[in-house]
Protein backbone atom coordinates (compact mmCIF):
# COMPACT_ATOMS: atom_id res chain seq x y z
CA UNK A 1 0.00 0.00 0.00
CA UNK A 2 1.69 3.16 -1.12
CA UNK A 3 1.67 5.67 1.66
CA UNK A 4 0.69 9.35 0.31
CA UNK A 5 2.88 12.51 0.72
CA UNK A 6 1.00 15.42 1.51
CA UNK A 7 2.26 18.80 2.41
CA UNK A 8 -0.41 20.92 4.46
CA UNK A 9 -0.71 24.46 5.62
CA UNK A 10 -2.30 23.72 9.17
CA UNK A 11 -2.91 26.94 11.24
CA UNK A 12 -0.13 28.95 9.32
CA UNK A 13 2.40 26.37 10.12
CA UNK A 14 3.85 24.20 6.55
CA UNK A 15 4.46 20.04 7.40
CA UNK A 16 5.01 17.71 5.06
CA UNK A 17 2.84 14.89 6.34
CA UNK A 18 3.39 11.04 4.95
CA UNK A 19 -0.23 9.88 5.52
CA UNK A 20 -1.95 6.53 4.66
CA UNK A 21 -4.78 6.86 1.67
CA UNK A 22 -7.51 5.74 4.19
CA UNK A 23 -6.49 8.26 6.86
CA UNK A 24 -8.81 11.07 6.92
CA UNK A 25 -8.23 14.81 8.06
CA UNK A 26 -9.60 14.25 11.25
CA UNK A 27 -7.08 11.18 11.95
CA UNK A 28 -3.86 13.46 11.08
CA UNK A 29 -5.11 16.60 13.39
CA UNK A 30 -5.92 14.58 16.21
CA UNK A 31 -4.21 11.75 16.47
CA UNK A 32 -0.52 13.00 14.59
CA UNK A 33 -0.82 16.41 14.86
CA UNK A 34 -2.21 16.63 18.40
CA UNK A 35 -4.92 19.09 17.83
CA UNK A 36 -7.67 17.57 19.50
CA UNK A 37 -10.11 20.63 19.04
CA UNK A 38 -11.86 19.05 16.51
CA UNK A 39 -14.18 16.47 17.55
CA UNK A 40 -15.28 13.43 16.48
CA UNK A 41 -18.90 13.25 16.67
CA UNK A 42 -21.15 11.08 14.22
CA UNK A 43 -18.09 10.15 12.28
CA UNK A 44 -19.98 10.01 8.53
CA UNK A 45 -20.51 13.29 8.13
CA UNK A 46 -23.83 14.66 10.28
CA UNK A 47 -23.48 16.52 12.83
CA UNK A 48 -20.24 18.71 11.87
CA UNK A 49 -18.52 18.67 15.52
CA UNK A 50 -15.14 17.87 13.67
CA UNK A 51 -15.57 20.84 11.45
CA UNK A 52 -11.84 22.90 10.65
CA UNK A 53 -11.78 25.31 7.70
CA UNK A 54 -10.57 24.22 4.76
CA UNK A 55 -9.01 26.66 2.16
CA UNK A 56 -11.20 28.91 4.60
CA UNK A 57 -14.38 26.50 4.02
CA UNK A 58 -15.92 24.77 6.67
CA UNK A 59 -15.19 21.03 6.11
CA UNK A 60 -16.50 18.15 7.89
CA UNK A 61 -12.78 16.92 8.64
CA UNK A 62 -13.91 12.89 9.66
CA UNK A 63 -14.85 12.87 5.63
CA UNK A 64 -12.10 14.18 4.06
CA UNK A 65 -9.38 11.97 3.69
CA UNK A 66 -6.01 14.05 4.25
CA UNK A 67 -4.94 12.49 0.93
CA UNK A 68 -7.02 14.42 -1.32
CA UNK A 69 -5.92 17.81 0.30
CA UNK A 70 -1.99 18.52 -0.92
CA UNK A 71 -1.59 21.98 -0.75
CA UNK A 72 -4.36 22.77 1.27
CA UNK A 73 -4.83 24.99 3.88
CA UNK A 74 -6.17 24.34 7.17
CA UNK A 75 -7.58 25.90 10.14
CA UNK A 76 -8.31 24.50 13.21
CA UNK A 77 -10.00 26.15 16.74
CA UNK A 78 -6.56 26.16 17.84
CA UNK A 79 -5.28 28.20 15.61
CA UNK A 80 -8.12 30.88 15.71
CA UNK A 81 -6.44 33.10 18.82
CA UNK A 82 -3.89 35.24 18.33
CA UNK A 83 -1.81 33.70 21.61
CA UNK A 84 -3.59 34.48 24.17
CA UNK A 85 -5.64 36.78 23.12
CA UNK A 86 -8.80 34.70 22.05
CA UNK A 87 -10.85 35.49 18.54
CA UNK A 88 -14.01 38.11 18.98
CA UNK A 89 -15.99 34.86 18.14
CA UNK A 90 -14.52 32.88 21.05
CA UNK A 91 -15.06 35.61 23.56
CA UNK A 92 -18.78 36.57 22.29
CA UNK A 93 -19.60 32.35 22.67
CA UNK A 94 -18.29 32.92 26.45
CA UNK A 95 -19.82 36.04 27.40
CA UNK A 96 -23.19 35.07 25.32
CA UNK A 97 -23.16 31.61 27.31
CA UNK A 98 -23.25 29.73 23.93
CA UNK A 99 -21.47 26.89 25.46
CA UNK A 100 -22.64 24.13 27.33
CA UNK A 101 -20.86 20.70 27.11
CA UNK A 102 -18.59 22.23 24.44
CA UNK A 103 -18.39 19.52 22.26
CA UNK A 104 -19.69 21.23 19.18
CA UNK A 105 -18.33 24.25 20.04
CA UNK A 106 -15.57 24.15 17.99
CA UNK A 107 -16.66 23.32 14.72
CA UNK A 108 -19.55 25.78 15.80
CA UNK A 109 -17.42 28.88 15.93
CA UNK A 110 -15.33 28.12 12.72
CA UNK A 111 -18.24 27.70 11.12
CA UNK A 112 -19.43 31.12 12.41
CA UNK A 113 -15.83 32.30 11.49
CA UNK A 114 -15.95 31.48 8.10
CA UNK A 115 -19.20 33.27 7.70
CA UNK A 116 -18.07 35.85 9.11
CA UNK A 117 -15.22 35.86 7.12
CA UNK A 118 -17.20 35.74 3.65
CA UNK A 119 -19.71 38.42 4.68
CA UNK A 120 -18.79 40.40 7.76
CA UNK A 121 -22.56 41.81 8.15
CA UNK A 122 -25.03 38.77 8.00
CA UNK A 123 -28.92 38.77 8.70
CA UNK A 124 -29.84 36.72 11.60
CA UNK A 125 -31.55 34.14 8.68
CA UNK A 126 -27.82 33.88 7.10
CA UNK A 127 -26.58 32.88 10.32
CA UNK A 128 -29.33 30.61 11.05
CA UNK A 129 -28.82 28.97 7.63
CA UNK A 130 -24.66 28.70 7.96
CA UNK A 131 -24.74 27.40 11.54
CA UNK A 132 -27.29 24.79 10.95
CA UNK A 133 -24.44 22.90 9.25
CA UNK A 134 -23.89 22.14 12.92
CA UNK A 135 -25.67 20.03 15.56
CA UNK A 136 -25.74 20.84 18.91
CA UNK A 137 -27.60 18.83 21.49
CA UNK A 138 -27.32 21.11 24.67
CA UNK A 139 -28.30 24.70 24.33
CA UNK A 140 -31.35 25.05 21.78
CA UNK A 141 -29.09 26.93 19.27
CA UNK A 142 -30.49 30.52 20.76
CA UNK A 143 -27.53 31.58 22.59
CA UNK A 144 -25.08 30.01 19.80
CA UNK A 145 -26.83 32.46 17.31
CA UNK A 146 -27.10 35.49 19.83
CA UNK A 147 -23.29 35.19 19.64
CA UNK A 148 -22.59 35.25 16.11
CA UNK A 149 -24.63 38.06 15.92
CA UNK A 150 -23.29 39.69 18.47
CA UNK A 151 -19.65 39.60 16.65
CA UNK A 152 -21.30 40.60 13.09
CA UNK A 153 -22.54 43.73 14.70
CA UNK A 154 -20.09 44.84 16.53
CA UNK A 155 -16.83 44.82 14.28
CA UNK A 156 -15.54 43.76 11.20
CA UNK A 157 -14.08 40.51 11.51
CA UNK A 158 -10.08 39.79 11.37
CA UNK A 159 -8.62 37.11 8.42
CA UNK B 1 -12.22 4.86 10.32
CA UNK B 2 -11.54 3.23 7.42
CA UNK B 3 -10.63 -0.54 7.55
CA UNK B 4 -9.80 -1.45 4.02
CA UNK B 5 -6.43 -0.90 2.73
CA UNK B 6 -6.58 1.56 -0.42
CA UNK B 7 -4.62 3.26 -3.02
CA UNK B 8 -4.88 6.64 -3.79
CA UNK B 9 -4.63 7.97 -7.25
CA UNK B 10 -4.88 11.98 -8.20
CA UNK B 11 -5.07 11.85 -12.17
CA UNK B 12 -4.38 15.03 -14.10
CA UNK B 13 -7.50 14.75 -16.77
CA UNK B 14 -9.72 11.96 -17.94
CA UNK B 15 -7.70 9.86 -19.61
CA UNK B 16 -5.85 9.11 -16.78
CA UNK B 17 -8.58 8.18 -14.42
CA UNK B 18 -9.93 5.87 -16.84
CA UNK B 19 -6.56 4.41 -17.17
CA UNK B 20 -6.25 3.92 -13.08
CA UNK B 21 -9.69 2.55 -13.16
CA UNK B 22 -8.06 -0.02 -15.96
CA UNK B 23 -5.39 -0.50 -13.53
CA UNK B 24 -7.15 -1.64 -10.55
CA UNK B 25 -9.51 -4.21 -12.72
CA UNK B 26 -12.31 -2.12 -11.42
CA UNK B 27 -11.97 -2.63 -8.05
CA UNK B 28 -11.54 1.13 -7.78
CA UNK B 29 -14.15 4.09 -7.11
CA UNK B 30 -13.69 7.78 -8.50
CA UNK B 31 -13.81 10.25 -5.50
CA UNK B 32 -15.78 13.73 -5.99
CA UNK B 33 -16.93 15.85 -3.06
CA UNK B 34 -17.16 12.45 -0.77
CA UNK B 35 -19.58 12.99 1.05
CA UNK B 36 -21.71 10.39 0.46
CA UNK B 37 -18.31 7.68 -0.57
CA UNK B 38 -16.82 8.47 2.46
CA UNK B 39 -18.97 7.48 4.96
CA UNK B 40 -20.04 4.71 2.76
CA UNK B 41 -16.27 3.23 3.04
CA UNK B 42 -16.93 3.93 6.79
CA UNK B 43 -19.05 1.87 7.12
CA UNK B 44 -18.24 -0.71 5.07
CA UNK B 45 -20.56 -0.79 2.08
CA UNK B 46 -17.66 0.09 -0.14
CA UNK B 47 -14.87 -2.12 -0.02
CA UNK B 48 -12.47 -0.64 -2.91
CA UNK B 49 -8.94 -0.75 -4.01
CA UNK B 50 -8.46 2.47 -4.59
CA UNK B 51 -9.68 5.51 -4.77
CA UNK B 52 -9.42 7.80 -7.95
CA UNK B 53 -9.58 11.51 -6.85
CA UNK B 54 -11.33 13.93 -9.62
CA UNK B 55 -10.71 17.10 -7.92
CA UNK B 56 -7.48 18.30 -9.60
CA UNK B 57 -9.49 17.81 -13.36
CA UNK B 58 -10.40 21.56 -13.05
CA UNK B 59 -12.54 21.32 -17.01
CA UNK B 60 -15.17 19.32 -14.75
CA UNK B 61 -15.65 21.90 -12.41
CA UNK B 62 -17.11 24.44 -15.19
CA UNK B 63 -20.75 25.66 -16.08
CA UNK B 64 -20.61 26.49 -19.47
CA UNK B 65 -23.24 28.59 -21.55
CA UNK B 66 -23.91 26.80 -24.61
CA UNK B 67 -26.37 27.77 -27.53
CA UNK B 68 -29.08 25.76 -26.96
CA UNK B 69 -27.79 24.27 -23.40
CA UNK B 70 -26.13 24.74 -20.37
CA UNK B 71 -23.36 22.43 -19.92
CA UNK B 72 -22.53 21.88 -15.95
CA UNK B 73 -19.29 20.14 -15.09
CA UNK B 74 -20.00 17.20 -12.98
CA UNK B 75 -17.84 18.25 -10.19
CA UNK B 76 -19.14 21.67 -9.42
CA UNK B 77 -20.24 22.31 -6.14
CA UNK B 78 -23.71 22.18 -4.65
CA UNK B 79 -22.83 25.60 -2.92
CA UNK B 80 -20.86 27.60 -6.09
CA UNK B 81 -24.10 26.39 -8.71
CA UNK B 82 -26.88 27.75 -6.21
CA UNK B 83 -25.20 31.26 -6.87
CA UNK B 84 -24.73 30.74 -10.67
CA UNK B 85 -26.89 33.37 -12.02
CA UNK B 86 -27.59 31.08 -15.73
CA UNK B 87 -28.68 28.43 -12.88
CA UNK B 88 -30.56 31.10 -11.04
CA UNK B 89 -32.15 32.68 -14.25
CA UNK B 90 -33.22 29.52 -16.31
CA UNK B 91 -33.66 26.59 -13.76
CA UNK B 92 -35.80 27.90 -10.82
CA UNK B 93 -36.87 23.92 -9.97
CA UNK B 94 -32.99 23.53 -9.83
CA UNK B 95 -31.86 26.13 -7.78
CA UNK B 96 -34.30 25.43 -5.14
CA UNK B 97 -33.18 21.69 -4.97
CA UNK B 98 -29.72 22.83 -5.01
CA UNK B 99 -30.73 25.02 -2.07
CA UNK B 100 -32.43 22.02 -0.71
CA UNK B 101 -29.65 19.54 -0.58
CA UNK B 102 -28.14 18.75 2.81
CA UNK B 103 -26.70 21.84 4.59
CA UNK B 104 -24.29 25.16 3.58
CA UNK B 105 -21.08 23.23 4.94
CA UNK B 106 -21.86 19.92 3.02
CA UNK B 107 -23.06 21.70 0.02
CA UNK B 108 -19.46 23.42 0.00
CA UNK B 109 -18.10 20.07 -0.39
CA UNK B 110 -20.68 18.18 -2.54
CA UNK B 111 -21.17 18.15 -6.36
CA UNK B 112 -23.64 18.17 -8.50
CA UNK B 113 -22.24 14.71 -10.25
CA UNK B 114 -21.41 13.50 -6.84
CA UNK B 115 -25.67 14.06 -5.78
CA UNK B 116 -26.88 12.58 -8.66
CA UNK B 117 -24.35 9.31 -7.97
CA UNK B 118 -25.70 8.83 -4.29
CA UNK B 119 -26.09 5.54 -3.65
CA UNK B 120 -29.72 4.29 -2.56
CA UNK B 121 -30.40 4.71 0.97
CA UNK B 122 -32.04 2.03 3.39
CA UNK B 123 -32.51 2.19 7.33
CA UNK B 124 -31.22 -1.17 7.14
CA UNK B 125 -28.57 -0.79 4.90
CA UNK B 126 -26.73 2.53 5.78
CA UNK B 127 -24.98 1.23 8.86
CA UNK B 128 -22.28 0.10 10.44
CA UNK B 129 -20.94 -3.84 9.59
CA UNK B 130 -21.88 -5.44 13.20
CA UNK B 131 -24.98 -3.83 12.85
CA UNK B 132 -25.65 -5.31 9.61
CA UNK B 133 -23.72 -8.81 10.14
CA UNK B 134 -26.17 -9.42 13.74
CA UNK B 135 -29.05 -8.69 11.39
CA UNK B 136 -27.82 -10.51 8.16
CA UNK B 137 -27.09 -9.06 5.25
CA UNK B 138 -29.85 -8.44 2.82
CA UNK B 139 -29.98 -7.68 -0.92
CA UNK B 140 -28.35 -4.97 -1.67
CA UNK B 141 -25.46 -5.96 0.62
CA UNK B 142 -25.46 -9.68 -1.43
CA UNK B 143 -27.82 -11.73 0.90
CA UNK B 144 -30.92 -12.90 0.27
CA UNK B 145 -33.75 -11.25 1.94
CA UNK B 146 -34.63 -8.26 2.59
CA UNK B 147 -34.34 -6.75 5.71
CA UNK B 148 -36.99 -3.83 5.51
CA UNK B 149 -39.98 -5.74 4.02
CA UNK B 150 -39.90 -9.07 5.42
CA UNK B 151 -40.54 -11.64 2.51
CA UNK B 152 -39.44 -9.73 -0.27
CA UNK B 153 -37.42 -10.85 -3.16
CA UNK B 154 -36.60 -7.40 -4.17
CA UNK B 155 -34.92 -4.31 -2.73
CA UNK B 156 -36.66 -1.06 -1.56
CA UNK B 157 -33.65 1.07 -0.66
CA UNK B 158 -34.71 5.08 -1.65
CA UNK B 159 -32.62 6.89 -4.25
CA UNK B 160 -32.11 10.20 -2.32
CA UNK B 161 -30.79 12.80 -4.52
CA UNK B 162 -32.45 16.14 -3.68
CA UNK B 163 -31.26 17.28 -7.47
CA UNK B 164 -32.06 14.59 -9.88
CA UNK B 165 -36.08 15.34 -9.51
CA UNK B 166 -35.27 19.06 -10.20
CA UNK B 167 -33.25 18.04 -13.07
CA UNK B 168 -35.70 15.31 -14.69
CA UNK B 169 -38.24 18.40 -14.81
CA UNK B 170 -36.16 20.18 -17.08
CA UNK B 171 -35.09 17.26 -19.73
CA UNK B 172 -30.84 16.83 -18.45
CA UNK B 173 -29.27 14.62 -20.42
CA UNK B 174 -25.77 13.29 -18.92
CA UNK B 175 -22.32 13.19 -20.64
CA UNK B 176 -20.59 9.76 -19.21
CA UNK B 177 -16.99 9.08 -20.75
CA UNK B 178 -15.05 5.93 -19.98
CA UNK B 179 -12.94 3.37 -21.56
CA UNK B 180 -15.40 3.41 -24.90
CA UNK B 181 -15.02 7.36 -24.91
CA UNK B 182 -17.90 9.79 -25.07
CA UNK B 183 -21.34 9.13 -24.91
CA UNK B 184 -24.98 10.88 -23.74
CA UNK B 185 -27.79 9.69 -22.06
CA UNK B 186 -31.07 11.15 -20.85
CA UNK B 187 -30.96 11.06 -17.17
CA UNK B 188 -33.76 9.00 -16.74
CA UNK B 189 -31.72 6.16 -18.41
CA UNK B 190 -29.38 6.75 -16.10
CA UNK B 191 -31.51 4.59 -13.73
CA UNK B 192 -32.12 0.48 -13.71
CA UNK B 193 -35.74 0.88 -11.48
CA UNK B 194 -33.38 -1.54 -9.24
CA UNK B 195 -32.78 -0.20 -5.59
CA UNK B 196 -29.90 -2.33 -4.93
CA UNK B 197 -28.18 -1.52 -8.21
CA UNK B 198 -29.42 1.94 -9.42
CA UNK B 199 -27.24 3.50 -11.91
CA UNK B 200 -26.75 2.02 -15.45
CA UNK B 201 -23.11 3.62 -15.60
CA UNK B 202 -20.57 0.95 -17.38
CA UNK B 203 -17.54 -0.10 -16.09
CA UNK B 204 -14.85 2.76 -15.60
CA UNK B 205 -17.20 5.42 -16.80
CA UNK B 206 -17.04 8.73 -15.02
CA UNK B 207 -20.11 11.48 -15.29
CA UNK B 208 -18.47 14.32 -16.86
CA UNK B 209 -20.90 16.89 -17.11
CA UNK B 210 -24.63 17.19 -16.94
CA UNK B 211 -26.80 19.39 -20.32
CA UNK B 212 -29.83 21.05 -19.10
CA UNK B 213 -31.76 22.55 -22.39
CA UNK B 214 -31.37 26.15 -22.48
CA UNK B 215 -34.61 27.16 -22.04
CA UNK B 216 -36.37 29.68 -18.98
CA UNK B 217 -38.39 27.64 -17.11
CA UNK B 218 -41.04 28.28 -13.95
CA UNK B 219 -40.44 25.77 -11.36
CA UNK B 220 -39.47 24.70 -7.72
CA UNK B 221 -38.94 21.82 -5.61
CA UNK B 222 -40.21 21.07 -2.12
CA UNK B 223 -38.59 18.56 0.65
CA UNK B 224 -39.93 16.24 2.80
CA UNK B 225 -37.59 15.61 6.26
CA UNK B 226 -37.49 15.97 9.78
CA UNK B 227 -35.16 18.76 10.37
CA UNK B 228 -34.80 21.90 8.42
CA UNK B 229 -31.16 21.07 7.90
CA UNK B 230 -28.71 18.24 7.08
CA UNK B 231 -31.39 15.65 6.58
CA UNK B 232 -31.77 13.40 3.31
CA UNK B 233 -35.19 13.61 1.50
CA UNK B 234 -37.96 11.31 2.86
CA UNK B 235 -39.52 12.51 0.15
CA UNK B 236 -38.93 15.28 -2.76
CA UNK B 237 -40.93 17.26 -5.42
CA UNK B 238 -39.87 18.72 -8.31
CA UNK B 239 -41.72 20.79 -10.99
CA UNK B 240 -40.68 22.91 -14.07
CA UNK B 241 -43.12 24.32 -16.76
CA UNK B 242 -42.26 25.63 -20.16
CA UNK B 243 -43.87 25.82 -22.76
CA UNK B 244 -47.24 25.49 -22.14
CA UNK B 245 -46.23 22.15 -20.61
CA UNK B 246 -46.02 21.54 -16.86
CA UNK B 247 -43.06 18.28 -15.59
CA UNK B 248 -42.86 16.71 -11.98
CA UNK B 249 -40.70 14.86 -10.65
CA UNK B 250 -40.96 12.78 -6.93
CA UNK B 251 -38.11 11.21 -5.35
CA UNK B 252 -36.92 9.36 -2.32
CA UNK B 253 -39.73 6.80 -2.57
CA UNK B 254 -38.29 4.56 -4.64
CA UNK B 255 -34.65 3.64 -6.65
CA UNK B 256 -35.33 6.47 -8.76
CA UNK B 257 -37.11 9.76 -9.75
CA UNK B 258 -40.76 9.59 -10.76
CA UNK B 259 -41.61 11.81 -13.56
CA UNK B 260 -44.67 12.59 -15.37
CA UNK B 261 -45.70 15.31 -17.92
CA UNK B 262 -48.30 17.84 -17.52
CA UNK B 263 -49.95 18.82 -20.81
CA UNK B 264 -52.81 20.52 -20.05
CA UNK B 265 -52.85 23.19 -17.47
CA UNK B 266 -50.93 22.13 -14.68
CA UNK B 267 -53.09 23.57 -12.02
CA UNK B 268 -55.94 21.57 -12.95
CA UNK B 269 -54.17 17.90 -13.42
CA UNK B 270 -52.51 17.87 -10.58
CA UNK B 271 -54.72 15.39 -8.81
CA UNK B 272 -54.19 12.66 -12.82
CA UNK B 273 -50.15 13.83 -12.73
CA UNK B 274 -50.24 12.51 -8.70
CA UNK B 275 -52.00 9.22 -9.68
CA UNK B 276 -49.82 8.51 -12.22
CA UNK B 277 -46.92 8.96 -9.77
CA UNK B 278 -48.58 6.94 -7.08
CA UNK B 279 -49.51 4.02 -9.55
CA UNK B 280 -45.84 3.44 -9.64
CA UNK B 281 -44.13 4.31 -6.11
CA UNK B 282 -43.88 1.95 -3.40
CA UNK B 283 -42.88 3.21 -0.44
CA UNK B 284 -41.97 1.08 2.83
CA UNK B 285 -41.09 1.19 6.70
CA UNK B 286 -37.80 1.85 5.55
CA UNK B 287 -37.10 5.62 6.75
CA UNK B 288 -38.01 7.39 10.13
CA UNK B 289 -41.54 8.16 8.49
CA UNK B 290 -44.11 5.88 8.19
CA UNK B 291 -44.52 4.91 4.41
CA UNK B 292 -48.21 5.67 4.22
CA UNK B 293 -47.30 9.54 5.31
CA UNK B 294 -45.19 9.77 2.99
CA UNK B 295 -47.10 8.40 0.21
CA UNK B 296 -50.23 10.94 0.83
CA UNK B 297 -47.67 13.48 1.28
CA UNK B 298 -47.06 13.22 -2.45
CA UNK B 299 -50.60 14.86 -3.21
CA UNK B 300 -49.65 17.71 -0.87
CA UNK B 301 -46.67 18.63 -1.87
CA UNK B 302 -47.58 18.29 -5.15
CA UNK B 303 -50.24 20.62 -5.25
CA UNK B 304 -48.76 23.59 -2.96
CA UNK B 305 -45.85 23.39 -5.47
CA UNK B 306 -47.54 23.24 -8.96
CA UNK B 307 -50.31 26.07 -7.59
CA UNK B 308 -47.08 28.17 -6.26
CA UNK B 309 -45.05 28.18 -9.31
CA UNK B 310 -48.33 28.78 -11.75
CA UNK B 311 -49.32 31.80 -9.54
CA UNK B 312 -46.10 33.33 -10.90
CA UNK B 313 -46.50 32.15 -14.71
CA UNK B 314 -48.28 35.15 -16.77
Amino acid sequence: MARCKVTLQVNGKSMELDVKPSETLLETLRDRLELTGAKEGCGLGACGSCTVLLNGLPTRSCIALTAELDGAEVTTIEGLADGTELDPLQKSFMEKGAVQCGFCTPGMVLTAKSLLNRNARPTRQEIIRSMSSNLCRCTGYKKIIEAVEAVSSTESPKK
Amino acid sequence: MIASKLEFKSPKDIEEAVRFYREFQGEAVYLSGGTDLVPRMKLGLEKPKAVIDLKRISPLTTVEDQADWIRIGALARIFDLKQNELIQDFFPALEASLEATSCESLQMRGTIGGNLLQNSRCLFYNQSEFWRRSKGFCLKMGGERCNAVPGAKTCFANYCSDNAPGLSTLSAELECTGPDGVRWLNLEDLYTDKADKPFNLRPGEILTAILVPKKRTAGGYKKLRVRGAIDYPLLGVAFSFVDGTGKLAVGAVGPKPYVVEMKKPPQDTIGEAVKAVLKQVRPVGNTVLDPDYRKRMISVLAAKLVNKVMEGVK
